[in-house]
C-alpha cells in the first residue's frame, strides 16, 4: 500500500497516516492527532498517537497552544506587579501562585509574613486546592461517562467563587496573596460563608463518592489502567496526586513546611494501586483533609496584622499619609520605583493541586526580576503520559489523560 | 549539612544563598557532576532552566552570560542542591542530562527553545513552547518584550516575520 500521507494543517482538526509500517510489529500503524481542540483533552494539549488496531504504540504530546510568556513579562515588571501575572499560568489555583511567588520573594528579602496573614493564606490554598479538584473530578467524570458529577462539582465550586470574591473583589484572578502579607483581611462575611461551606463539605464530599467509588463502570475504566509505579514515578519526576497515587507519601506541606502546616492535624492521602482509580481516592481523600485543615485553620486563626509592618516594602495606611512626611516619600517611592530584594536566587515549592508549584527568582537588586521561572506540575507530569498509556487501549487513554490532570496554562505558562 | 561528595577539581565554588544550597560546576565536568549526585541520592531533577546575565551578573564570579540552574533534591534526607554552570556567550552549548533525569527532556528543549542553548546529545531538540518556525530566543535578555505586533489577518505576512534575532 502507498504511503498516503496527509500533511497536519491548521484546518484538518484529526490527521490520519496511512501505511506507515514499522519495523518489528505486526499491525499496521495509525498516527492520529488526537487535539488540540479534543474535549477531553483537559485544554488545548495536542498528542500525536501511534496506534496499532486500538493499542497505543507511541505517544508524543505537543504543547505550547497556550504559551503566554508570562515568565517574559514577569521582567518587565515590577516585584510588586509580578503578583497579577502569577495568578494566570495555573488559572485553577491562582492563590497558590501567588503564594509560591510570594514566599519566593519573602525568603530573597528575608521577612516573614504575620500569623494572620499566614493563617489567611492557608485557609485560601485549601479552598483552591478543594476547588481544583472538584474541577478535575467533574470534568474527569463526564470523560468517563459520569454526566451528572459535573454540576454537583461546579455548585461547589461556585460557593468558593463567592468566597473568593468576597476576600478580594475577584472570582478567579484573586491575587490575593502578595509578597509581604495579603491583600486585607477577611470581611466577617467572609468567614460566614466559609462557615457554611465547611458545614456542608463532608455531605457533599460523600454525595460524590456515592456516586462515583463503588460505580462499576468508573471501575472497569480506572482500575489497573494507567499504572505508574513509584520508581518510574521518582524517575520521572511525577508530583501531587500522581505520586502519592503510587503509595509515595510525599507532600511538600508536611515534607517542606510553609505557612505553619506542620502544626494543623491532618494526614498525607496515599494510596498503593499505583493506577488512576488510585489517583482518584487520593484526590477526594485530599478533599476531606483540606476540609480538616480549613476547619482548624479558621478555628485558631490569630488576630493582628495581615501585613509586615515595613515601610520599604508596603505602602503606609491611607490616615499616616495625612500627617506624616515620612510615609508620603516611602508610598511616593514604592509606587514609582518599588522596592528592590537584594542580589541573588531561591527557589520555594508549594503544593498545588496538581502537584509541585514552585517559583525560582533571580533578582540582579533591582526593582524588577531578573528572571522567574515557574515549576510547573503539570509540565513534568505530562511528560509521564507515555510511560502510563503505552500498550492500552484509546478509551483507556482517556482515564489516564483525565487522572494527570494538567493544566495546560500551567504547562505551557 | 554533609558535604555534597564530588571531585575537588569539579566543583568550582560553593555556597548558601537565603538558606538554598549551591555549587557551581565546571561545564565540561556537568554531566558526570550530575550522574554522581544522583547516585548519591539526588533521586529528582525539580526543574532545570536558564538565567540570562547579559550586562550586569548577578553573582560576582558570573564571568560568562549563561548560567544553567539545575535544582535536585533528595526526598529521604530532605535536601535539595542547586547546581550552576555557566555556558559562555560564543559557545551556547551543554551536554544533554536526559539519560540521567528523564524530566530534563523537556526542560533542555524549552531552555534551547528560550535561550538558543543547544544540548550535545539530546534526541529531540526542537521547539516546544513556542511555533516551529519562530525566528529568536524570547528569554534572552536582548530580546525585546514587546516585540510581536498584534495579529491581524491582513498583516499575515508582517506578523509571520518574527523580529530579527539580536
Amino acid at each position: 500500500m502507498a504511503d498516503t500521507r496527509i500533511e497536519p494543517t491548521p484546518e484538518r482538526g484529526m490527521t490520519i497516516t496511512r501505511g506507515a509500517r514499522r519495523e518489528g510489529l505486526e499491525g499496521e500503524l495509525l498516527t492520529v492527532n488526537f487535539g488540540p481542540q479534543h474535549p477531553s483533552t483537559h485544554g488545548v494539549l495536542r498528542l500525536v498517537v501511534d496506534l496499532d488496531g486500538e493499542t497505543i504504540r507511541r505517544v508524543k504530546p505537543v504543547i505550547g497552544y497556550l504559551h503566554t510568556g508570562i515568565e517574559k513579562q514577569m521582567e518587565a515588571l515590577r516585584w510588586q506587579q509580578g503578583v497579577v501575572v502569577t495568578d494566570r499560568h495555573d488559572y485553577l489555583s491562582p492563590p497558590i501562585n501567588n503564594l509560591a511567588y510570594a514566599l519566593a520573594v519573602e525568603k530573597l528579602m528575608g521577612v516573614e509574613a504575620p500569623p494572620r496573614a499566614q493563617g489567611l493564606r492557608v485557609i485560601m490554598s485549601e479552598l483552591t486546592r478543594i476547588a481544583s479538584h472538584l474541577i478535575w473530578l467533574g470534568t474527569s467524570g463526564i470523560e468517563l461517562g459520569a454526566m451528572g458529577i459535573f454540576m454537583y462539582c461546579l455548585r461547589d465550586r461556585e460557593k468558593i467563587l463567592d468566597l473568593n470574591e468576597e476576600i478580594s473583589g475577584f472570582r478567579m484572578h484573586t491575587s490575593y496573596i502578595r509578597p509581604g502579607g495579603v491583600m486585607a483581611d477577611a470581611t466577617p462575611r467572609f468567614f460566614e460563608l466559609l462557615d457554611a461551606f465547611i458545614e456542608q463539605m463532608p455531605a457533599n464530599i460523600q454525595q460524590y463518592e456515592d456516586l462515583l467509588t463503588r460505580n462499576p463502570i468508573f471501575m472497569e475504566r480506572t482500575l489497573g489502567v494507567g499504572m505508574l509505579s513509584a520508581e518510574d514515578a521518582i524517575r520521572l519526576g511525577a508530583t501531587g496526586p500522581m505520586i502519592r497515587g503510587s503509595g509515595l507519601a510525599w507532600d511538600l506541606r508536611r515534607d517542606r513546611p510553609y505557612c505553619g502546616y506542620e502544626t494543623y492535624d491532618w494526614d498525607v492521602a496515599v494510596e498503593n494501586g499505583c493506577d488512576c482509580y488510585a489517583r482518584y481516592l487520593v484526590r477526594i481523600k485530599e478533599l476531606k483533609e483540606s476540609v480538616r485543615i480549613l476547619r482548624q485553620a479558621v478555628d485558631r486563626l490569630p488576630n493582628g496584622p495581615v501585613n509586615v509592618d515595613d515601610r520599604k516594602m508596603l505602602p503606609p495606611p491611607r490616615e499616616e499619609l495625612e500627617t506624616s512626611m515620612e510615609a508620603v516619600i516611602h508610598h511616593f517611592k514604592l509606587f514609582t520605583e518599588g522596592y528592590s530584594p537584594p542580589p541573588g536566587d531561591v527557589y520555594v515549592a508549594v503544593e498545588s493541586g496538581r502537584g509541585e508549584n514552585g517559583c525560582y527568582i533571580v533578582s540582579d537588586g533591582t526593582h524588577k526580576p531578573r528572571r522567574v521561572k515557574f515549576r510547573s506540575a503539570s509540565f513534568v507530569n505530562l511528560q509521564a503520559l507515555e510511560h502510563m498509556s503505552l500498550g492500552r487501549m484509546i478509551a483507556d487513554f482517556i482515564a489516564i489523560i483525565g487522572t494527570a490532570d494538567t493544566v495546560l496554562g500551567d504547562c505551557d505558562r | 549539612m554533609s558535604k555534597v561528595m564530588l571531585p575537588d577539581d569539579a566543583v568550582l565554588e560553593s555556597g548558601v544563598i537565603a538558606g538554598d544550597e549551591w555549587i557551581t560546576v565546571a561545564r565540561g565536568r556537568a554531566h558526570d557532576a550530575l550522574r554522581a549526585l544522583q547516585a548519591q541520592g539526588f533521586e529528582s531533577l525539580l526543574f532545570m532552566t536558564c538565567v540570562d546575565h547579559l550586562a550586569t551578573p548577578v553573582l560576582e564570579k558570573a564571568a560568562e552570560r549563561y548560567e544553567l540552574v539545575y535544582q535536585l533534591r533528595d526526598m529521604r534526607r530532605h535536601r535539595e542542591l542547586r547546581v550552576r554552570v555557566f555556558v559562555p556567550e560564543d559557545d551556547p552549548t551543554a551536554v544533554s542530562a536526559h539519560d540521567i533525569y528523564a524530566p530534563a527532556n523537556w526542560e533542555e528543549r524549552e531552555t534551547y527553545d528560550m535561550f538558543g542553548i543547544t544540548f550535545d546529545g539530546h534526541p529531540d531538540l526542537t521547539r516546544i513552547l513556542m511555533p516551529d518556525d519562530w525566528v529568536g530566543h524570547p528569554l534572552r535578555r536582548d530580546y525585546p518584550v514587546g516585540g510581536e505586533p498584534v495579529d491581524f489577518s491582513e498583516d499575515h505576512q508582517i506578523w509571520q516575520t518574527a523580529p530579527p534575532e539580536a
